[in-house]
Order: C-alpha cells, then structure tokens, then sequence
C-alpha cells in the first residue's frame, strides 16, 4: 500500500469513527420510527413485485446477447451507480445484468421472488426470506449493486466457512461486475488484512470484522483527524508498513448482514471485547481461596441465588461466617471488606449460575465460554472482572490472569455506524420494531417462491423434563423406522449430549452438531436430509443440533426422504423468543417440499422455571398423566413465558444501547 | 452492597485518560454537617459541582500527568472502601467533564460537543413545556447595572443595615397597627377588578426590587449575577435573576443571606408603604394612598406567602436548604421518601437512603412529606382559584398540572413497576402490595360509608315575642327575673313602687272614713243628705278599687308562658318608669326557631332527602360547647339574596360573601336557601337567645368519601361557574 492510500485509508476510518447515529429514547422512539417509515414509505411489495417482473421482462434480450456485449452493458450500467441518484429504470436494467451474469457464472437464475429481495436489499431493507429460497443467490446481486453505488461493501455470514465459500463461489460474478472480493476469516493473516479490506466486496463473520474495526480504534488511539494522525501513523518511504501501520478498515460504508436477527438482535449487545492480560498481580491465590470460602457456605440460610439475573446474595449469616473465613487470610485485598464480599458473591456466582455444559466448556485444560445462543465455541473470549478466574478456581484449572479491557463493542453499535445497512434473514418479521426503532431499517417480508406445505403438528406437554426426553426418543424412533430423516434441536450442548446418550441407548445411529466446526458442520447438515436407502442397508439420517448449528447451509432431503413425508423437526425446548423456534422449524420444507415440524416441552424447562415460574408451578400442582393435554391454556402459557423472555432481552438491549449512547455523548474521546 | 460493584465494564473509555481540572476553576470549601465539601465553579458558564472530600481528593490528583488507573489505583490505597468505584469514577469524570471543569488530552470531539448542546436545549425546552406555570424568558445580563448600583448600597450592606432594615420593619408594623380596621376593610376595594392594572404594576415593580435585592447582595459577596429576565408565574410575570453564584459561597450565612436578599428589599419597600399610607390616609391624593396600600399588600403578603415559603422552590427554600446544611433539599427529601415506600411497603434489599445520618434522614422525612401536602394543597387551591375566575383557562391549568403533577408521576410509577431493575427480585409481591394498597384506599374511599357532614350559618329569630310593659308609672324597687329565665303567666316579673299611689290611696281611704262617718251622722237626721254621703263613700271605694288595681299594676307580672329575653329587668332597679314602658321581651318558648342560610348548591339533599334522614344539630356561639338537636321546619328555596341577619353576613362579622356595594351588609353575592330550623323537642330555650348566631350542622346518611367528594366538586362547579 502506499503512503498515499493509507493515508486515505486512515482519513475515511476516521470519517466513520466520528459517525453517530441517533439514539431515540421514549416518545421520540416512537416520533423517529414513523419519519423513518415516512421517509422509506413507496417500497412496498406490490411494488417490488411489479419491479421484478419488469427486470424479468428485460430477461430474454439480456439472455441472447455475446459475453462482450454483456461486459460493455456493466461497464455502462457501473457508470450510472457511480453517480448519487439512480433512475429506477438503470436500476432495474443493473438488477436484470447482475442476474444474467449470475446465471452464467453460477447457472442460478433468480427466481422473481429473489429478484424483489435484491431489490429490497438495494435499498437498504432487512428481508424475511424463508429458509431455502437462495438467500445467497439473492444477497450476492444485491451486494454487486451496493459495492457500485456504495464502492466498499461488508457482508457478513453466520461462520468463516460461509464467508470463505461464498466470497469463492460468488467471486465470478463479482469479477464479471468489475469488483473485487475477499473473505476474512480467523486464519487470515494479521498482514493480509489490510489489502483485503481494500477490496469492494469483503466477506467475514460479524466477529472478524468487528474485532478488526476494534483494534483499529487502540491502534487510532486519540487521533482524531487524519491529519493530526499522520505522523503516529509511521510510514516508510517505499510504502511499507512501520510499526504502527494505521487502521485496517478503510470506513465502514455499507454492510449486507446474513442471518440479520442473530447478529443485530440476538447477539447485538453481546459486546465484543479486545483485552490483554493485565500485569501479574497474584490475584491466582485469592480467587481460589474465594472459592474455597463459597464453598463452605450454604445454599438458603447463608445465601441466596437468583439464578434468572446471575446474581448472588449473601445473607447475614453468610456475610458473617465469610468474614470470618477471610479474616484469616493473609492477601491484602481481604481487608477490604466491598470488595472481598465482591469475591465472595462472584464466587457463588460462578459455582451456581455457571454450569459446565451449558455457559462453558473444559477444553484443554482451558475454560472455554459457550455462546448460549448458538452453543458455540467462543474460544478467544473470557468474561470480565475475575469471573473467569472464579470459574477457573471453581473447576481447579490453573487460574489465568485477569484481562483488562482495551476496547469493547457491541455489535448493535457497530452495524449502526454504517451509514448504509441491509440485511437478510429467515424471520425478521418478529422483531420489525426493534429494526426500526434501533437501526433504523424497515422490514420487508418477501414471499415464498411455492407455497410453504410443512406440517406444524400440535405441541406436545409434558410435566417432568423426564417423560418429555423419552417421549422424543419414542417420536425420533418411530420417524426413523418410517424412514423419515429427523433434525432434533437443543438449546445447550449438554441437552444435545443427553439426547445423543438417549438416541444411542435405543440404538439409533446420528450425529451430533454443536461444536465450532464449520466445514464439518455443512457437510453434516446438508446431509441431515438423507432418507432411508434399503439396498444400501442405510436408514434415514437423525441430526441432533443445537439451534444455530448449520445456518447458512441447505437441508435438502432426498427422494426417499420426501417419500417419507420430508425432514421432521423436533424442538426440545422452546427457545427465549419465538424467532428462534421459527428459523429452526423453518428448515423442514423448504421451497414447497414436504416436511413436519413439532415441538416438545415440559413444566421442568427452563424458560417456564425462570418466566413463568408461579404459572407453571401453579399447573403442576394438579395430579394426572405424564404428558398434558395441550389446550389453548398451556399453548398460551408457554407462549407468555416466551414473551416474558423477548421483553427482558428487548429491556436489556435498550440498557445498553442507552447506556452506549450516554458513553458517546458524555464521556470524551472516543 | 451489590449496589456498588468496584469494577466497570466501560472502565477502558476513561483508563488511560489523563484529566485535569481546568486551570480557572474556582475552588471554594463549604461545610456541610459537619463535613467537608467542596464546590467547583466555572465561572464562565456558571456550572457548579459539589464533591465530597474523597472524591474530591481524586479530583485533586488529576493533574494532567496521572492517568486515571493510577489516580484510582491510589484512591484504592487509601481509602479502601470509600474510594470510588470504577462506575463512580467514571459518572464523576463525564460529569466534571460535561461542566466544563476537566480538561481531556484529547482534541475536543465538534460533533460531540455540539450534540450536548443540542441536547441541553431540548431539555429546557421540555423543562419548560411541563412547567407551563413557570415559563421562562431570559431577557439580559444585569451584571454591569448591579456593579454601578452595589458600591452605592455597599454603606448599608451590613450588620448595622440590617438591624436598621429590622428596626424600621418593626416600627412601620407598630404604626400600622393602630389602623388594623381601616387595613382590612381596604382588601375590598384592592381586590376589585378597577384595581387590578395598579397592582398589576405594583407587583413588577416590587417583584423588580426584590431581585435587585438578590443581585445586590450576590454583588457584595462577589458573586456574578449572570442573568435577569421574566419568569410566567401562574400566568403572571415574575422578574428573576440567576444568583447561582451564591451556591459557592463558603460561609452558609452569606449564601441566606444572598436567598434572603429579595425579601429584605420587598419588606424594606413595605414598610415605606405603610408610612406612605398612613400620612395619606385623610386628605393627600387617593391614588397615591391606593398604590401605596397595593405596595404594601403585595410587598408583605406575597413575599411572605410565596417567597418565604420552603416548602416551595423558592427563596425560603434555599435559606433552609443552606441553614440546615442540606444541598438539594428538596430532591433528596423526594428520594428519602422514595427510599421509605420501597424499604417499608415493598421491602426491597440493597437500596440505601439518600443519607446516613440519622437527623438527616428525619429532616428529610419531614419536608418531604410536607411539600408533598402543599403541593397537593397548591395545586387544588390554585386550580380552583383560576377556575373560579377564568373556567376555561383554570381546566386547562388544572388538566396540564394534574398530568404533569400526578399523571407523569403515576406513569412513572406503573413504568417503575413493570421494569425496576431494583423490584426485579420480588415484582410479583411489589406489585401485590401496590395492588392491595390501592384496593384498600379505594375501598375505603369508594365503599366504606363514613358520615357526610355539611355546613351552614343562622341565626335564631323568634316570631311570638311579647314586650312586658309597665302597668303603671313608678320605681322599679324589685326586678324577679333575669333574662332567659322561665317564668309561667302570672310569674311576677318587676316589683314597682309607686309612693304617688300609696299617698293617693290613703287620702281616698281618708275620704271614704269621712264619707262614712257623714253617712252614718246624717243617717238619723237627714235621709238625702245620708243618701248623698253614700254615694260619695261609694264613688270613692270605686276610687280607692281602682288605685288597688293600680297598686297590683305595681308588680309586673308574665302575660304568658315563656322566657325573657331583651333587657335585663335589673338594670332599672330604682328608676321611674312610665307607665307603657317595656321591661323587657317575653319570648313563646314553641316559636323560637333557627333562621338558616345554606348556599343553593346544598339544595339537591335538602329537597330530595326525607326530613327525617338527617341530623340537624345547632351549637350558638355563645356557647360552643353545646349542642342542640333541632329539625327542620321549612325550606324557602326561592334563591333569596337577602340574609335574615346583618350578623350572617361578612360585613356583620359572620361568614356569608354579601355584595361588598351594600350598606345594609344583607344582599348577598350569591342566591341561598333559607332554612327554617326549631329545636326538636321544642324546649326552646336550649337554643339561645334571638340574634345569637347558630353553627348548624347537617349530618347526612353516611356516604362512602368518594361519592361525598364527587358531590362536592361538582358543587364546586356548579358554584363557581354558573352554568
């Protein structure tokens, strides 16, 4: 890179670093929603439907015309999108270019449905497209446009794998539209980075992008313009690099997010954290004899757990037999009485709240963090302030030193900065108000290509945890000697473990996903639609996934498969909002294939026990049969407890949106 | 406890910061119950910010080379508990920062600072929104007018001015009291609507005075006085100034004193006033002595009503805010009682009172509650008022205050109630208890019955009243009765004498002893002249009946039944009366009955409840003690104007608004109902003497408070506004 280029680079990081996109609280959340409507009114689907069908129509003269004549027609149509304003027909005529070109490249011709979305995307929508209906298909000519009137776009997969295979399958065409493109995944190398960057197309994971764009604001420091900047930026002569080569990302301009309720919502305010060990300071001893202190105390009279807010209370009698405990300690930190009582609850926090399987793993020697949403693998992470440590002193592993935070962020706060955002996912339609009222961004629910056919069967009740696993076992069993391939999804990894020993113990052979392997995982899920094959002596495939295993990657179930009525999904659990269970359902037929989806859960699961706790208690106390009839009452009841969730989730995305939004305004620097 | 956690997940943005304090910071030490604080000011903005001693010896070693970790790093040292917590440090840091007290080593972020500002005049905006009773205008700064005009005073700006200041207050009340009477009767005249522009203009000009008392006095401690304008106080323009600067004061009598300045001047130009007044009360220009009247009424009343009220935002407030030594009073009153309701009624753990200390808290707890009656009180009083004048306007006031007073709070508790973070741990019992709370005051206001008392004023009339009469001219040598004494028919009542009648009576006794002895000397000799002497023994015995009947006359007797009334018969002992000469009144004890003056709007229970379902109990004032039960007798509901008694009325000393025009002091503002009211078991004598004002109560069946109140409001309306 040359200085020249870095230094532009260095200024439009800047530029973006200094965006700040409003933040709405109360009435003016509801004010700023309807100018935002009343801004993005006119695409709507009849119009959509009407303009794809225009683009459908430009299909045949596109169709006949010579590769050379065709590259012209780009070079042209790129010049238009070049410009600020587009006319609706060079948008239409881009759209029809783009999709012929994808039909030579990759032979997918969009199907009009596709064609609505890309042009949604174009103008910055988030859809709700089904799952199955070529949502990579319709992201990839929607992201040829945007990288032309936009000059650098981010798309962001749901793992490094989809990011790798889609900047590779797509590059084709994006070549063919004159762009260039690149994916950043874990392996890629620090040095690589910035060239890639420099590319208008860029593939990676919401994670990998974040974190770079972190990093770059330690490297930026305090700069804040490029000028006073330039020389922290030390650049040599010849162009290369010196020890602090400036940011990495040059801007943020536009992003085409995958999967956009998982990131912007779900995992939105789960902040990103770049930290480095903090000096030695012989903390090690102290977190285990906390634990240790933690370990002596009881549960009830000396203190209390509330498991639903991760929070430890100590009693009197607690607080008394703790003191006593550390009063004999040497560490000075002991005498401080806040802060030892900190330790102290921390302690009880980590041996109560978090349970090996479900928040973390051992791996190596190591705690890993779990994502409890997706039931990966997060194994760069650690949680803040000496819970790490409690967790590590609580399990006996060597007690690391404590991170300090260098810079943290969320993703709720990053994909704001973008002045241009568009995303797709399977079910968006749940969450239209928080997309409005927090990005900005209206929702469009774009049509299924076939009517949707799955059979939804009733859900099933059943009042010990117990009986519900079995009478899974029983459902899976009975799918499988009919040859109907199963997908059974788990909210944790330790569910998915049980099942798998459940599965096992009746002799039913199937895999497992819940671990971080990409690859490994799209080739598994791909195959989790294989029907019995009698010659072969194979019988139809069992899956068992927690929830966000394989996004990203089609289920196609074979002939025998949909002979056998296609994939069926069960859910063991009903997960903390109703997106979730959507998107899984979602995977059992896709573009108008058969398939079934049916839900199991008991008064024992967790999100009844912590949102709907008197309820379900109350439901419990009557005598009777191991599985409840499902009535309105208990549909309703697990449908409160499930909204109770959404709430508390929606609540504590808005703390800390606002609490992000007073840091930017009120403290100094950025 | 988990209240304070130490560290801070945001901890990173402020870190490696090297703040300092800006270098024209002033500094200034205050103590405040027996602790030290200090008050940062900037004197440009005129920003304050008050810092306890541990965080303002964190402030202090922010010198622009320490980082913060390091500054907290040594705090930790130090004061191991107390220090600050990382979330602290970083409150204090943007808060000094966003006053403009601290710089940062980082080049000011434009779109930052301007997002503040934008920010900062939305919230004024909205502030002012809400208090449509107290909008402001900022109209210039008074600084240089009040630096030429401080020297000027300065002489008098002291001890010795101020016992002057007391020395004339005292006196201008001293030479006001002869005339209290006159004084009162003007409230009349000054009330009336002719009046209204002069005092219109008089309270600006006082309302000037004093806030040039507050700049004056902020002056002379060196304080800057940065702002004056217009303050629309319930609708009526109120001048202010900005003597913030006085928060920084050190010495908490300067900053009362500064808070008492206006005052002072207003009472100062009250008592000039008086003086005024009174030299021109006969002869000097009437308009003269009406301003001056209207000067003194508005410089004393209202300053001592609203400025000396602390229980409002006002100067008097921050005098007992700086002489308890308790800085924002006010909102850490609310926060206590806060702190109460949670701690008591929800039982919430982990939250701590506003103050440690035990006096503090109690003072809290007292203020608190008071300013929320007088607030509650304000409100409805103030409401009512403006509706009375204006029905309109006074809806609209009382709708935006209800919503802003009561609504907004109420919302905000509902809010507090579905997401507290502090209630998470026990909603479903909060919300229990709140409930609970609720259904008992509603049942206790909506359903449980409780007496219904109303209210009138009569005074009692007799209409069988009877004079006793002297007979006869003579002495008055015996009187047997006093007033409200019983006496039967035939009772005596006064013993004359007559001496007139006792002379004449023994000459005619005389004459007939002379008579008859002719009689009986002529008897034998001459039969005509016998004849004659008996007739002329007989005329005379006629005589002598006729002065027996007068000499009977001599004793006053009761024509009939009943109790005296009017003079007391002992008054005239020994003095000649004539004859016709009333001695006093005979009152028909059956007839005595209590005249009633009720306002119409009390008609709907008087017409439609049955007589016998209410309780009429009457109590004189002469003898308060003493209850009456009486009935009613009649009800006149033609809207009469015109009272029964002068005593009923206002001018008469009674409580009735009569037309202030009227000399008679009979015509009343307002149409009322005249209830005849008799003692229920027809003793009359228990009622009182005529003339004597009666306190009447009417208990009504019991009625559940809430359908007494609607009744009143209603009332209410139907009174003030005449619909």
């Amino acid at each position: 890179m040359t200085s020249l280029s870095r230094y532009h680079t260095l200024y439009e990081s800047l530029r973006s670093r200094q965006t700040r996109p409003p933040v709405y609280h109360g009435l003016d959340k509801l004010v700023g929603r309807a100018l935002m409507r009343l801004r993005t009114r006119g695409i709507t689907r009849s119009w959509l439907r009407s303009q794809a069908q225009e683009i459908d129509a430009l299909a045949p003269e596109l169709r006949s015309i010579s590769q050379p004549a065709l590259r012209s027609r780009v070079d042209e149509i790129r010049a238009a999108f070049a410009r600020a304003d587009q006319k609706p027909e060079q948008v239409r005529a881009g759209l029809a270019i783009v999709r012929e070109i994808a039909r030579r490249e990759t032979g997918e011709e969009a199907y009009l449905v596709q064609l609505m979305g890309a042009l949604a995307l174009y103008h910055g929508r988030i859809i709700e497209m089904a799952t199955g209906e070529g949502k990579t298909l319709t992201g990839s000519i929607a992201a040829a446009l945007i990288a032309w009137k936009r000059r650098r776009l981010h798309v962001l997969t749901v793992n490094d794998y989809l990011a790798s295979r889609d900047a590779d399958s797509r590059a084709a065409i994006y070549r063919f539209c004159g762009l260039s493109v690149g994916a950043i995944v874990q392996e890629t190398d620090e040095r690589e980075r910035p060239a890639i960057y420099q590319r208008s197309i860029v593939y990676g994971t919401p994670k990998q992008i974040t974190a770079d764009w972190l990093r770059d604001q330690i490297r930026l420091g305090r700069v804040n313009t490029a000028w006073n900047g330039r020389q922290q930026i030390t650049m040599n002569l010849d162009g290369r690099a010196g020890p602090n080569p400036g940011p990495m990302i040059p801007g943020l301009f536009a992003a085409l997010v995958d999967e956009a309720d998982a990131v912007l919502i779900d995992e939105g305010v789960v902040p990103l954290i770049i930290a480095r060990s903090r000096r030695q300071d012989d903390m090690a001893e102290v977190y285990l004899q906390a634990a240790r202190i933690a370990s002596k105390l009881d549960e009830g009279p000396d203190y209390a757990i509330d498991h639903l807010r991760r929070r430890a209370e100590l009693k009197r009698r607690g607080l008394v037999r703790a003191e006593q405990a550390w009063s004999e300690l040497a560490e000075p930190i002991w005498r401080a009485a806040r802060r030892a009582e900190e330790l102290v609850r921390q302690a009880l926090i980590a041996r109560h709240c978090y349970v090996r399987g479900k928040q973390y793993e051992i791996v190596e020697g190591k705690v890993v963090i779990v994502d409890e949403y997706t039931g990966r693998f997060l194994p760069d992470r650690s949680w803040e302030h000496g819970l790490h440590q409690a967790v590590e002193a609580k399990e006996g592993l060597e007690v690391t030193a404590d991170r300090e935070t260098l810079a943290r962020m969320s993703f709720q706060k990053f994909f704001r900065t973008y002045p241009f955002l568009a995303g797709m996912t399977g079910t968006a339609a749940d969450a239209t108000a928080e997309m409005e009222a927090v990005y900005q961004r209206p929702v469009v629910v774009i049509p299924t290509h076939r009517p949707v056919i799955r059979e939804s069967r009733p859900q099933r009740v059943f009042r010990t945890a117990e009986a519900k696993w079995l009478a899974i076992v029983d459902a899976v069993v009975e799918a499988n000697t009919r040859g109907q391939p199963v997908l059974v999804g788990t909210r944790s990894i330790a569910a998915s473990e049980l099942m798998s020993r459940l599965l096992t113990a009746r002799g039913i052979d199937h895999k497992v996903l819940n671990a971080n392997f990409d690859k490994e995982e799209a080739t598994l899920i791909s195959q989790a639609g294989r029907g019995a094959n009698e010659k072969a002596g194979i019988r139809a495939a069992v899956t068992v996934a927690t929830n966000m295993a394989g996004r990203g990657t089609d289920i196609k179930p074979d002939t025998p498969a949909l002979a056998a009525g296609g994939l069926l999904v069960i859910l063991t659990e009903m997960h903390g909002a109703k997106r979730i269970d959507r998107q899984f359902m979602g995977r059992a037929g896709r573009q108008g294939d058969p398939g079934a989806s049916q839900v199991f859960v008991s008064l024992q699961d967790e999100l009844l026990l912590r949102h709907a706790p008197y309820a379900g208690r109350l439901l419990a106390i009557r005598r009777g049969a191991a599985e409840l009839r499902s009535t309105r009452f208990t549909r309703g009841l697990f449908r409160w407890a499930q909204r109770n969730s959404e709430a508390r989730d929606r609540r504590s995305r808005e703390g800390v949106l606002r609490q992000d939004d007073w840091m930017e305004k009120y403290l100094p620097g950025a | 406890m988990s209240e304070r956690p130490t560290f801070s997940p945001f901890w990173h943005r402020v870190r490696a910061m090297t703040p300092r304090l800006r270098p024209h910071v002033q500094i200034t030490r205050q103590h405040y119950r027996g602790q030290r604080w200090h008050v940062l000011q900037d004197p440009a903005t005129n920003q304050f910010f008050r810092l306890g001693p541990v965080a303002y010896e964190f402030v202090q070693m922010l010198d622009g080379h320490r980082s913060v970790e390091d500054v907290w790093q040594i705090s930790l040292t130090r004061h191991g508990d107390d220090a600050p917590t990382q979330g602290e440090v970083i409150q204090l840091v943007s808060q000094l920062y966003n006053s403009n007290l601290l710089a940062v080593d980082a080049t000011p972020d434009i779109e930052q600072l301007l997002g503040r500002g934008r920010d900062r005049l939305r919230k004024t905006v909205q502030q002012q929104a809400i208090g449509l009773m107290y909008f402001k205008i900022k109209l210039l700064n008074p600084d240089r007018i009040l630096s030429w005009l401080e020297p000027i005073l300065r002489p008098v700006l002291n001890r010795w001015g101020l016992i002057a200041w007391a020395g004339l207050l005292i006196f201008a009340i001293v030479s006001i009291l002869p005339h209290w009477q006159e004084l009162m009767s003007g409230v009349e005249s000054t009330i009336a609507p002719s009046n209204w522009g002069w005092i219109f203009a008089v309270f600006v000009v006082t309302k000037l005075i004093h806030e040039t008392g507050h700049g004056i006095i902020c002056k002379r401690f060196g304080g800057q006085v940065p702002e004056f304008g217009f303050m629309m106080l319930v609708l009526m323009p109120a001048p202010f100034v900005d003597a913030s600067a006085s928060w920084a004061f050190a010495n908490k009598w300067r900053r009362v004193a500064v808070a008492a300045g206006g005052m002072i001047f207003e009472l100062f130009v009250a008592s000039v006033a008086a003086f005024v007044w009174i030299a021109t009360r006969s002869g000097g220009s009437p308009l003269i002595h009406q301003l001056a009247y209207n000067a003194m009424f508005t410089a004393s009343i209202s300053t001592v009503l609203f400025n000396a009220n602390p229980l409002m935002r006002f100067d008097g407030y921050y005098m007992l805010s700086d002489i308890l030594e308790i800085p924002n009073l006010m909102q850490r009153s609310t926060s206590m009682l806060k702190y109460l309701a949670e701690r008591i009624l929800f039982r919430v753990r982990d939250i701590f009172p506003p103050t440690s200390a035990r006096d503090e808290q109690v003072i809290l707890t007292v203020y608190g509650v008071a300013a929320l009656i007088y607030r509650v009180f304000l409100f409805f009083s103030i409401t009512l008022y403006v509706m009375g004048q204006m029905f309109g306007l006074g809806l609209i006031l009382a709708v935006w205050t209800a919503a802003m007073w009561f609504i907004l709070p109420l919302a905000g508790f509902v809010h507090y109630l579905a997401s507290s973070p502090k209630i998470a741990d026990s909603r479903p019992r909060v919300v229990f208890t709140t409930l609970l709370l609720a259904a008992v005051v509603l049942f206790a206001v909506g359903a449980v019955p409780l007496p219904d008392r109303r209210y009138g004023d009569g005074v009692v009339e007799s209409p069988g009243r009877t004079g006793v009469f002297a007979g006869v001219d003579g002495f008055i040598e015996k009187a047997h009765v006093r007033p409200g004494d019983h006496v039967r028919a035939g009772d005596p009542v006064v013993t004359m004498t007559s001496r007139e009648l006792l002379a004449q009576r023994e000459s005619l006794e005389a004459m007939v002893r002379e008579a008859e002895s002719q009689e009986s000397a002529y008897l034998t000799q001459n039969q005509a002249m016998a004849q004659i002497a008996r007739e002329k023994a007989a005329t005379l015995r006629r005589q002598l009946e006729f002065v027996d009947e007068q000499m009977r006359m001599l004793t006053v007797r009761a024509p009939r039944d009943g109790v005296i009334v009017g003079r007391d018969p002992h008054t005239g002992l020994g003095v000649f009366i004539k004859e016709g000469t009333p001695l006093c009144e005979l009152v028909d004890l059956a007839a005595v009955r209590v005249a009633a003056e009720l306002p119409q709007t009390e008609g709907s229970w008087l017409f439609e409840l049955p007589r016998e379902q209410f309780n009429v109990e009457l109590r004189t004032l002469s003898r308060i003690d003493r209850v009456v039960t009486g009935k009613v007798d009649r009800i006149i509901d033609a809207g009469q104007r015109e009272l029964p008694h002068a005593a009923l009325g206002v001018q008469g000393g009674g409580v009735i608004e009569t037309n202030p025009e009227d000399r008679s002091g009979r015509q009343t503002k307002r149409p009322r109902f005249r209830v005849d009211i008799a003692a229920a078991d027809g003793t009359a004598d228990s009622i009182g003497a005529p003339g004597e004002r009666v306190r009447i109560r009417f208990t009504l069946p019991d009625k559940p408070l809430l359908s007494q109140w609607v009744d009143r409001l209603q009332k209410i309306i139907q009174g003030r506004v005449n619909i």
